[in-house]
This record gives structure tokens, C-alpha cells and sequence, in this order.
């Protein structure tokens, strides 16, 4: 018997150290999307270099804890790092220059240049997401004269809105407002930095009054369901709504089910230029790499335009690499990418990075503004929007956490 | 050290103490250990004591429209069910053929989860649900009415009325029917030698005597409707917020335990000085008897 346990425990020991390199990662956490990284992308590189990877998936407080731990060590077993761009940009000070790896595809370096912090490049970009809207093909006829869909405007959004509702009685334009939406990132993301050009800085200024004036104008034609919408897959696919504005993930159902009916445009611009929110996840090493150059050769592979495309399909992330970007097969995703890259092409593009290191509170603030003017339908009243400014402050300040992009360039 | 342990436990005095203690460590750990952490939290910050998270929730900008909407929805919604439980139950009571199979029938939305409840009446009023495409279809309506709306939140008040109404009643109509079979017969054939009958039967003897079973259905269902949350939210979204919605999204949304406990403790209180008003107003068994 003992034999056994003894035999089980040096098989244990073999496979635990048969993978060559560790990958940690806060992204891939949910299981299918773990698996699908480590049988469909790990498994090939294993069998082209030789080079096992085993992936660690990990939520951010572990994953902080852990970096943190083995940068104090001066040692560590952790060969590469994937995070968003937050965080890994909070660990920069234990994070190698990653400068000298040539990714496998050809990076637009305005991307690139988002994983330069202080003079280096602290993460090569892998994959992003993003929100932004979905029409259905039958809105194009009430499109008003001389907008563009690839370039429209939040004043030519209120005009088609009002078109449509004019025309057919129904209130087609679709947020999503319910408990459980993503409507703070459409207001700290999207309507602030187009009409302020901040998240943050220009809570209370004169160009928000302007825009919460503007949301309750705009309101109007919003489908009076709104607040009670978390996605809006299932209200496009319904046709409640023929104009909407999700996170991608929350509008690809929609687009899978029927690919002839809709398109994925850029969000609108406002009088700042066009606000979106980036998601952005990188790939670093850390300086305690025990194998900084297996570790390029994995962030080599995963920027090739083949892996990119498969990182596409199976997770719902866009490839971070330009010739990718043509590659993704016909169909739902091919849309989805084409207006997502479309957005990130901007020429008025102002990016924004989701705020980090900050209580959760300051979804509250952005949504409890929205249904104060909006919901309830309240006059914009200055003073509460100073109140509001100097708590969402407050909340950076407490934490000392800087001002995500555009503030805090 | 067996003998003496068999000697403890078998003792008349102290056998009734073991029994019930598995209750009380369950009540302990699941009840009583979270209600004093909840307090802790919500008094509780870095710096010791403070009613700084009581000030962040009365400062909400939600806080009056969740203390209005829970209360209204508490002060509808239970007077209703009791008067419809009462019907059912004496209905039931009468004992007319068939009438074990409505007692089951009746209970059977208590096994439904609430928030699935919630949806169930969901698919009815929603934009493209039953309600729309029965009176579309029969001509009455010229296209879609949005019932669940900001625009319209006397309807999406109704509605959640509707769904609690439906899925919570039978919890009352429970208590109520085992309170029914706990009165004597000899009470109902005296009243009936001395000439009572129909109503006057209903008002004098059987009222009277259904008090503490009234009671404690009043308590609980009261303690359930201020609770009401996921019926709320799947109808109503963020159009009606109510006290119970405030604390779960401070908790899993905003993450600040604090103040989703300064919200529990909060309603916590409404509770118990709601259960003190029946306890206090709702005579109890004695009384009655003297009575």
C-alpha cells in the first residue's frame, strides 16, 4: 500500500513538472473557455516547439497577490502573465520590457502603444472588446439625410430615432437599462468622453449638463422597456428595437441567429469626438520569468493571425493583430469584427479604459444620475451633479487610483 | 464515562434541552451569527463606530422611492391575500367533494422559486407576451401595449401585485386552513343551536377563533412582502425599486457590504416593529377565550 501512495505521488510529481512554462491569466476563467485555450491553442504549441504550457486562470486578487509575492521573492514560477490592460499597467514596476518580441502578426501601434508605460512596453496586445451598436437592416430606410452609419453622430442618432418613431409609432432605439446592464460603461464610456472628452474630470461641467439634456431628448424614442433590459440580443432578435447600442458579447446572439438582418457600426460621436470603451488584454512577463524566451515564443504564437482567430471563435475576444482582422470566417463574427474594428479606426476616436483599483460604488453614481434626469425624468440640476462629481472623486482619491484614459493621460 | 453521559442525557430535566438543540445551533450559525455580523457591518467602518452608511443610504438617491415601493406593495399586497386566503380556506373548509384536490392545486405555486414566478408573469405581460399577442389577435388591440414601463407604472405596480397575489397566497391559505381544522365542532354546533348562521357564523365564532392562526399569517406574509425582491426585479427592473433590491445591489453590483447592511438592518427593523403591532393588536389565544 504504501509503495502505491508512494508510486502516485512521483507520477503527481512527473506531471506536475512536466509542463515547461506556466501561463497566468485573469482571462479564459470561465471553464469552457479554459479548456477550448488549453485543447485548442495550447495543445498545437506544445506539438510545433516542444514548449508545454500550463494555464493558471486566476481572479485579480489572486493574481495580484501572486505577481506581488514573486517579484518580493526574486524569484518566480510564473513564465507569462495575460491580463486587462488595468491590470497589468498596476504592476509595471515587476513587469519585463517586452520590446524585443516580435509578435506574430502585424499590431496597429496605436494599440501597441497602449502597453507603453513609462518608456517601456510592459504588455504586447492580444485580444479586446468592445460596445457598440447594432441596426437592424429595415431602420437604413428613416437613416436622415447625409448621416453615415460608419460615422453617425449623436445628433443624427436623435434625428433617425425621431424619424422612425414618426414614421411607425414605435419607439425602435434600444439601451440597456436594467439592474443587472451594462449601462454605466454606456454612460461613463460612451456619452461623457463624446460630449466632455472626460469620464471623470467633467462630471459636473456645462458640457454634461448639455448631454443629460440631450439623454432626456433622446429618451423619448428610447422603447420605454429600457430599464427593464440586462442585453439586447433578445429585443433586437424580437425587433422591440431596430437601433441598440451592447457590449458585443451581448448583442452576438442576435447577430449569429440572423446574420442577413443586422449590421455592427461605431458608436455615435458627440461634440468631443467619438467615445468608446476599450477592453484591452495584454500578454507580459514578469522580470522573475524562470523562461523569458519560451515565454516570447508563446506570445509570438499567440499573435498569429490563425490563433487570433480562433481566440476569436472560441472566447468572443477580437484580435488585437491587423491581418486577422481579414481572416475571421463569413457570418456573424466577420460582422461583429468588421464594425468593431471600424470604431477603433475612428479618425475622432476618443479611447476609454475601464476604471481600476476603485469601489464598485462609481457605477452607482454614473446610474443613479442617469435615473434621476432620465428614468424619473427630473430637471438637470446642477448642484446634484456637483454632488455626484465630488463623490466619484472621492472615490479615486480614497483608493489612490488614477484616472482611467481619457482623464489620465 | 458512557454511564455518565447516558446519566446526563437521560435525565428528564435536561432531555428536552438536547432535542432542541440542533434547532438552536442551526438558528445560531445560519440566523442569529449573520444578523450580529449584518449589525456589525452596517455600525461598523475602519475607524469603530459610525452611522456613515446609514447617512449613504437615507442619502441615496433611490432610498425614498425603495422605502415608498416596499411599502405600498406591502400594505396592497397583504390585506389582499388574507381576504382571498380566508375565502379559499373556508371555501376548502366546507369540505366539498374534491376539495383536497384544490387544496393541492392551490399550493402548488408555493413551490415555485419566486424570481421564476417573476418570469412566469414576465412572458405574460412582456412586450411580445401572451397578454399582447391574445388581445392583438383578437382585434382588440392595433399594435403591442408596453404594460411593464416607466411610462406606465401603475400597470407594472399591478402586475407585481398580480404575481405575488398569485405565487405567494397559498402560504397564507396553509396556516389558515390548518387554523380552521383546529376549531372544535362544538363551537360551530353551539353557535348553530343558538340560531348563528352564514356570516354572522364567519364573523362571531369562526373569526374569533382563527385569531392567532390570522396572526401568524400576518406576520410572516408581512415579513415575506417587505422582502419582495425577485419579482420585483423580473417585472419591474429598476422602474419600482424596493429596500430588499437596494441591499442586493449595494452587496453583488456597488460591493459595500456596509451599506447592504445598514439596508438589511433597516428592514429588519420594519419587521420586528411590524410583528410587535400584531403581537400587540392581534389578541392572542387567552384572550380570545376569555373574550
Amino acid at each position: 500500500m504504501k509503495q502505491l501512495i508512494l508510486l502516485g505521488v512521483l507520477a503527481f510529481g512527473l506531471l506536475a513538472s512536466a509542463a515547461d512554462i506556466t501561463w497566468m491569466s485573469t482571462q479564459f476563467t470561465p471553464i469552457a473557455e479554459g479548456e477550448f485555450v488549453r485543447n485548442q491553442i495550447l495543445a498545437p504549441f506544445a506539438e510545433e516547439t516542444g514548449i508545454s504550457v500550463d494555464l493558471l486562470t486566476a481572479e485579480y486578487a489572486e493574481f495580484t497577490s501572486r505577481i506581488e509575492a514573486e517579484y518580493e521573492a526574486g524569484s518566480g514560477e510564473i513564465a507569462v502573465l495575460c491580463g486587462l490592460h488595468g491590470h497589468l499597467a498596476s504592476f509595471a514596476y515587476a513587469l519585463a520590457d517586452v520590446s524585443g518580441v516580435t509578435p506574430g502578426g502585424t499590431i496597429n501601434p496605436t494599440l501597441m502603444a497602449k502597453g507603453q508605460i513609462g518608456g517601456k512596453q510592459v504588455y504586447i496586445p492580444l485580444m479586446q472588446a468592445t460596445y457598440l451598436m447594432v441596426l437592424n437592416k429595415k431602420a437604413l430606410d428613416y437613416l436622415p439625410e447625409g448621416a453615415d452609419i460608419w460615422a453617425l453622430t449623436y445628433d443624427d442618432l436623435l434625428q433617425w430615432a425621431k424619424n422612425i418613431y414618426e414614421a411607425t409609432g414605435e419607439q425602435k432605439l434600444g439601451i440597456p437599462a436594467g439592474p443587472k446592464s451594462l449601462l454605466h460603461r454606456f454612460i461613463h464610456g460612451y456619452l461623457y468622453p463624446s460630449f466632455t472628452g472626460y469620464q471623470v474630470l467633467a462630471f459636473d461641467s456645462a458640457a454634461a449638463v448639455d448631454m443629460w439634456n440631450y439623454m432626456q431628448e433622446l429618451w423619448q424614442y428610447v422603447n420605454p422597456a429600457a430599464p427593464t433590459w440586462d442585453a439586447m440580443d433578445t429585443p433586437l432578435l424580437s425587433e422591440e428595437v431596430w437601433i441598440a447600442w451592447d457590449h458585443t458579447s451581448r448583442v452576438k446572439e442576435a447577430i449569429v441567429q440572423r446574420p442577413n438582418d443586422f449590421i455592427a457600426v461605431p458608436s455615435p460621436a458627440g461634440p468631443a469626438g467619438r467615445g468608446f470603451i476599450s477592453v484591452l488584454a495584454g500578454l507580459a512577463i514578469p522580470k522573475t520569468s524562470p523562461d523569458p524566451e519560451a515565454a516570447a515564443k508563446l506570445i509570438q504564437y499567440l499573435t498569429t493571425p490563425e490563433v487570433q482567430v480562433k481566440i476569436l471563435q472560441g472566447t468572443g475576444f477580437f484580435p488585437a493583430v491587423a491581418e486577422a482582422a481579414g481572416a475571421v470566417p463569413a457570418g456573424a463574427l466577420q460582422i461583429l469584427a468588421k464594425g468593431v474594428s471600424a470604431q477603433a479606426a475612428s479618425p475622432d476616436a476618443i479611447v476609454c479604459f475601464i476604471p481600476g483599483g476603485i469601489p464598485d460604488e462609481y457605477k452607482k453614481i454614473y446610474k443613479d444620475t442617469f435615473y434621476k434626469f432620465v428614468i424619473q425624468g427630473e430637471p438637470v440640476d446642477l448642484e446634484f451633479l456637483r454632488e455626484q462629481a465630488t463623490r466619484l472623486r472621492e472615490l479615486y482619491i480614497e483608493a489612490g487610483a488614477p484616472y482611467p484614459a481619457p482623464d489620465g493621460k | 464515562m458512557n454511564q455518565r453521559l447516558r446519566n446526563l442525557l437521560g435525565t428528564d430535566t435536561l432531555l428536552p434541552y438536547w432535542l432542541l438543540l440542533p434547532t438552536l445551533i442551526f438558528i445560531g450559525v445560519f440566523f442569529l451569527m449573520p444578523l450580529f455580523e449584518a449589525i456589525g457591518l452596517a455600525f461598523h467602518g475602519d475607524a469603530g463606530f459610525t452611522l456613515d452608511y446609514f447617512k449613504k443610504m437615507v442619502s441615496d438617491v433611490r432610498f425614498i422611492d425603495a422605502l415608498k415601493y416596499t411599502f405600498l406593495f406591502a400594505i396592497t399586497i397583504v390585506p389582499l391575500q388574507l381576504i382571498t386566503a380566508l375565502a379559499m380556506a373556508l371555501l376548502l373548509n366546507t369540505g366539498f367533494r374534491g376539495s383536497r384536490f384544490f387544496l393541492y392545486l392551490f399550493a402548488l405555486p408555493l413551490g415555485i422559486a419566486d424570481l421564476a414566478a417573476g418570469l412566469i408573469w414576465l412572458s405574460i405581460f412582456t412586450h411580445h407576451g401572451f397578454l399582447n399577442s391574445i388581445l392583438y389577435n383578437l382585434g382588440i388591440i392595433e399594435r403591442p401595449i408596453h404594460y411593464l414601463s416607466y411610462q406606465n407604472i401603475n400597470f407594472t405596480f399591478l402586475s407585481v401585485v398580480a404575481a405575488e397575489h398569485w405565487r405567494a397566497t397559498a402560504i397564507v391559505l396553509v396556516i389558515l386552513v390548518a387554523g380552521l381544522q383546529m376549531i372544535s365542532k362544538d363551537y360551530l354546533e353551539a353557535a348553530e343551536v343558538l340560531g348563528a348562521r352564514g356570516w354572522k357564523k364567519i364573523w362571531y365564532v369562526i373569526l374569533p377563533l382563527l385569531k392567532p392562526s390570522l396572526q401568524s399569517a400576518l406576520i410572516i406574509r408581512t415579513i415575506f412582502a417587505l422582502q419582495t425582491f425577485a419579482v420585483v426585479l423580473a417585472l419591474a427592473g429598476q422602474i419600482t425599486p424596493v429596500l430588499a433590491g437596494e441591499a442586493y445591489f449595494w452587496q453583488f453590483l456597488y460591493r459595500d457590504s456596509h451599506v447592504a447592511s445598514a439596508y438589511a438592518v433597516l428592514l429588519m427593523v420594519i419587521s420586528i416593529a411590524m410583528t410587535w403591532v400584531y403581537l400587540r393588536y392581534l389578541g392572542s389565544k387567552t384572550e380570545v377565550m376569555r373574550g
